[in-house]
C-alpha cells in the first residue's frame, strides 16, 4: 500500500512469542529462587536482582544476533539469560564454584561470556557504555554488521561514562544503541532526587542522537522501539538512546531494607506492573499462545533452575591453583 | 464578566519522546524553550488584562527557567518599559510525571474560577485537558511537530487572544465549539479523541505511536485538513472539512490495490511521506456513531495506539460535541490593538 515503504513492520510470529515467554520467565524463576537461596547465607558477594524488568532484557535482546554484543550492569543476571549464557553455569558461578561460567572467580557482578557476545555484568556503574563503543569501533573498522547494546541505569546514567560514551559512539557514528534501565532509584536515591529532567532520553539531544521513551513493564513496547533501534544501528544509521521505565522488585542489593520505598509500592508493582502476567495475558487473548503452552514453559524452567541450584551447591569449589589461571589473555 | 480576570496554563515537560524521533525524525521544542514560550504567553495575558496566572508546576526545568526569566524581567533594565505581567501562581499539585498531573490541574483551575486555559503540548495533553475543562476555552498551543490538534504559533499573540476572551473583550466568532470522537467499547471506559481515531490490524499498543499505515483500516476525523501531519491529512486530501463545522469524516482504507478507489500521499509523521489507498469515504455528522467491525486489533486515538481490541467486543465511534478553542486569528481581527489593559501599570 505505501508508496515510500515505512521500515520493517516487525509483526510478531507464535514462535517469536513462546521465546520471549520463555526468556522472562527464566530470568524471574533464577532472582526469584536466588531471593530466596541468598537468604540462606551460601551465596559469596553481592547479588542485585532484576526481577520486575525483564520485558526489558527479553525485548531488546530478542533482536540480537549470537554475535552482537551486549554490556551489563551490576544487575545484569537478565541480560546475560536474555543473550544465551548458560542458565546452569550462571548459578554455579554466582555460588563461586569451578563449574561456574568464569570458573567461579567473577560471581554475579561479572558474569561474562564472550562466546554468546556477553562482554560481562560490571560492578562499575556505568561501566558499560565505553565498552559498547570500543565493540562498535571494532565492528566499523572491520567492516561488520555487528550492533552492540549497553545497559545503564538512571543512576548510571548521571556517570560521566555514560556521557562520554554517547559523545563518542555518535562522534564515530558507531552501530551502538544505549538502553537506560530508569527503575527510578539509584541504589537508594530516588531519581527525583539524582536526575536532572524527568527523561534521560533527552540527554541523547546534545549528542545528536534520537533519545526515546517506553514503558519496560510492557515487552511490545520495548521490543518495537528497541527493534527499530537496532535495524538502524546494523544498517549504518548511528547510535540511539532507548530509556525504558521501569521499577525492581527487589532491592538493589539483597539484603537491602528498602526503607527509601513507599509503605506499598512494591506490592502495587508486582500486582499492576508485572511484565510477565501481562505478557501472558495479551498474547492468550489475541490468540497467539495457549495458556497450557505457557503452563508448560514454566514448568521446564523451574525444573531447570531446580536442577541449576542442585547442581551449584555440589560442585566443586576453586583452588589454590586456580588463582594463576586465566590471569593474563594473549591476542 | 465580573471578578479578577484568571487564566490557567498547563505547560507538559514530558512530551514527545516516541518511536517518531527515531523512524520519521520528529522533534519537539526543549524545555527551555517552552519556558521562554510561557514566558511571552505571560506578556501577551498580561497586555489583554489578566491579573493571575495559575499553573501546573512543570519539572525538568521549565518552571526553573520560567522563574530565571521572570527573574531576569524584575531585575533587567531593558524590560522596564514593558507593559504589567500577570501573578504567576504555581498549583500545589503533587507530581507524578502522568498524565493524572495535567488533569488534576485543570480540575483545580476550573474550580478557581479560570475563565481560559492556555495548553502547551502535544495531541495527548490536549486530550487530558479536554477531558477536564468543561466549557472553559483552551488556547491549544503546539511544542513539536507532530501535532494536528494545537497550532504553532507565538505565544506572544496567543497569550494576547487569550487575555481579551479572559477579560471578556474578545469580538464575535473568538471561540470555536470543537468536535470530538467517543469511543464505547464494552469492556472499558469510553474514551475521546479530538481530531483522529483509527481502526488498526496491529495487535499491540506497542510503542503506541501509529506510524506504519498498512494496518490502519478504517479512520475517523473531527476535521480534515490538507496541511496537517499525521493521519487526518488523509482525510484531508479527500475532503477538507474546516475545523468547528460540526462534521467529520469516516474513510475505510484499501489493503489491496485493487480495491483502492484512490492512493492518497501525506506526511503521516514528521519526515516520513507515504501513500495510503482508501476504499471509500463519507461525511459524519455531530452525533452519528458508526459501529466497528469485529476483529481483534488496536484502536489509535489522536495518532496513539491506546486500545487493545479483543476479537468479537463491540465498539462504536461517535462525533460528538468536543471542547471549546480560542481562535486566535478570529480574536485579532476582531480585536487587534486592543490589547492595552484598562490601567497600564506605572512606570
Amino acid at each position: 500500500m505505501s508508496a515510500v515503504a515505512p521500515p520493517a513492520a516487525g509483526d510478531i510470529t507464535r514462535e517469536q512469542v513462546l521465546d520471549a515467554y520463555r526468556t522472562m520467565r527464566t530470568i524471574r524463576e533464577f532472582e526469584e529462587r536466588l531471593h530466596r537461596e541468598f537468604a540462606t547465607g551460601d551465596i559469596p558477594g553481592f547479588v542485585h536482582l532484576y526481577a520486575g524488568e525483564e520485558a526489558i532484557a527479553a525485548g531488546v535482546i530478542g533482536h540480537l544476533r549470537p554475535d552482537d554484543y551486549v554490556a551489563s550492569t551490576h544487575r545484569g543476571h537478565g541480560h546475560a539469560i536474555a543473550k544465551g549464557c548458560d542458565v546452569k553455569g550462571m548459578m554455579a558461578e554466582i555460588y563461586g564454584k569451578k563449574t561456574g561460567i568464569c570458573h567461579g572467580k567473577g560471581g554475579s557482578m561479572h558474569i561474562a561470556d564472550l562466546d554468546q557476545g556477553m562482554l560481562g555484568a560490571n560492578g562499575i556503574v556505568g561501566g558499560g557504555p565505553p565498552l559498547v563503543c570500543g565493540v562498535g569501533l571494532k565492528a566499523k573498522v572491520t567492516g561488520t554488521d555487528q550492533v552492540a547494546v549497553s545497559f545503564t541505569g538512571d543512576g548510571g546514567s548521571n556517570q560521566g561514562t555514560f556521557l562520554e560514551a554517547l559523545n563518542l559512539a555518535s562522534a564515530w557514528h558507531l552501530a551502538c544503541v544505549f538502553v537506560v534501565e530508569n527503575n527510578g532509584y539509584a541504589e537508594a536515591t530516588s531519581s527525583r532526587f539524582h536526575q536532572a529532567g524527568v527523561d534521560v532520553a533527552k540527554r541523547a539531544d546534545g549528542f545528536g542522537m534520537p533519545g526515546i521513551v517506553v514503558d519496560g513493564f510492557d515487552f511490545f513496547a520495548v521490543r518495537e522501539a528497541a527493534g527499530e533501534a537496532i535495524a538502524r544501528a546494523r544498517s549504518g544509521g548511528g547510535p540511539t538512546l532507548l530509556e525504558c521505565k521501569v521499577g525492581r522488585y527487589y532491592g538493589h542489593f539483597e539484603g537491602d531494607q528498602q526503607t527509601y520505598r513507599g509503605p506499598n509500592e512494591v506490592e502495587e508493582l508486582r500486582r499492576d506492573r508485572d511484565c510477565l502476567a501481562s505478557f501472558a495475558r495479551r498474547v492468550t487473548d489475541a490468540g497467539l499462545a495457549e495458556q497450557s503452552d505457557l503452563d508448560e514453559i514454566d514448568s521446564a524452567i523451574a525444573r531447570l533452575v531446580d536442577e541449576a541450584v542442585d547442581e551449584a551447591k555440589a560442585a566443586p569449589d576453586p583452588t589454590p591453583d586456580d588463582v594463576l589461571s586465566d590471569v593474563y589473555v594473549a591476542y | 464578566m465580573s471578578g479578577a480576570a484568571i487564566v490557567g496554563v498547563i505547560a507538559n515537560p514530558a512530551s514527545g519522546r516516541d518511536i517518531r524521533r527515531l523512524v520519521a525524525g520528529a522533534s519537539v521544542f526543549g524545555n527551555a524553550d517552552k519556558a521562554g514560550m510561557v514566558f511571552r504567553l505571560l506578556a501577551g495575558l498580561g497586555a489583554a488584562g489578566v491579573e493571575r496566572v495559575l499553573m501546573l508546576p512543570a519539572a525538568d526545568g521549565l518552571s526553573v527557567t520560567l522563574r530565571r526569566h521572570l527573574h531576569a524581567r524584575e531585575t533587567v533594565a531593558a524590560f522596564a518599559t514593558a507593559g504589567p505581567f500577570p501573578e504567576l501562581e504555581e498549583l500545589d499539585v503533587e507530581l507524578e510525571g502522568t498524565a493524572r498531573d495535567s488533569a488534576v490541574a485543570v480540575e483545580r483551575m476550573v474550580e478557581a474560577g479560570v475563565r481560559a486555559i492556555a495548553v502547551l503540548g502535544g495531541d495527548g495533553t490536549h486530550r487530558v485537558v479536554a477531558r477536564s475543562c468543561g466549557d472553559v476555552p483552551i488556547c491549544a498551543l503546539s511544542t513539536g511537530t507532530n501535532n494536528a490538534f494545537p497550532e504553532m504559533r507565538e505565544t506572544t499573540v496567543a497569550g494576547i487572544a487569550t487575555g481579551l476572551v479572559a477579560t471578556g473583550r474578545a469580538g464575535d466568532g473568538a471561540l470555536r465549539r470543537e468536535a470530538a470522537l467517543q469511543v464505547e467499547l464494552a469492556d472499558r471506559a469510553t474514551d475521546l479523541a479530538l481530531v483522529d481515531v483509527a481502526v488498526t490490524r496491529e495487535r499491540f499498543i506497542g510503542a503506541r505511536a501509529l506510524w506504519r499505515p498498512d494496518d490502519v483500516s478504517e479512520l475517523f476525523v473531527t476535521f480534515a485538513s490538507p496541511s496537517a501531519v499525521g493521519l487526518s491529512a488523509v482525510a484531508g486530501a479527500l475532503q477538507p472539512l474546516e475545523r468547528g463545522g460540526g462534521r467529520g469524516l469516516h474513510v475505510r482504507f484499501a489493503h489491496e490495490p485493487a480495491a483502492a478507489a484512490r492512493t492518497v500521499h501525506v506526511a503521516l509523521a514528521p519526515g516520513l511521506i507515504v501513500g495510503v489507498g482508501v476504499a471509500e469515504h463519507r461525511v459524519l455528522q455531530l452525533g452519528e456513531a458508526v459501529e466497528l467491525p469485529p476483529g481483534a486489533g488496536t484502536i489509535a486515538l489522536d495518532g496513539e495506539r491506546e486500545i487493545e481490541r479483543r476479537a468479537g467486543g463491540s465498539a462504536t465511534v461517535r462525533l460528538v460535541p468536543g471542547p471549546l478553542t480560542i481562535d486566535v486569528d478570529a480574536v485579532m481581527r476582531s480585536s487587534a490593538g486592543v490589547a492595552a489593559p484598562a490601567q497600564p501599570a506605572p512606570g
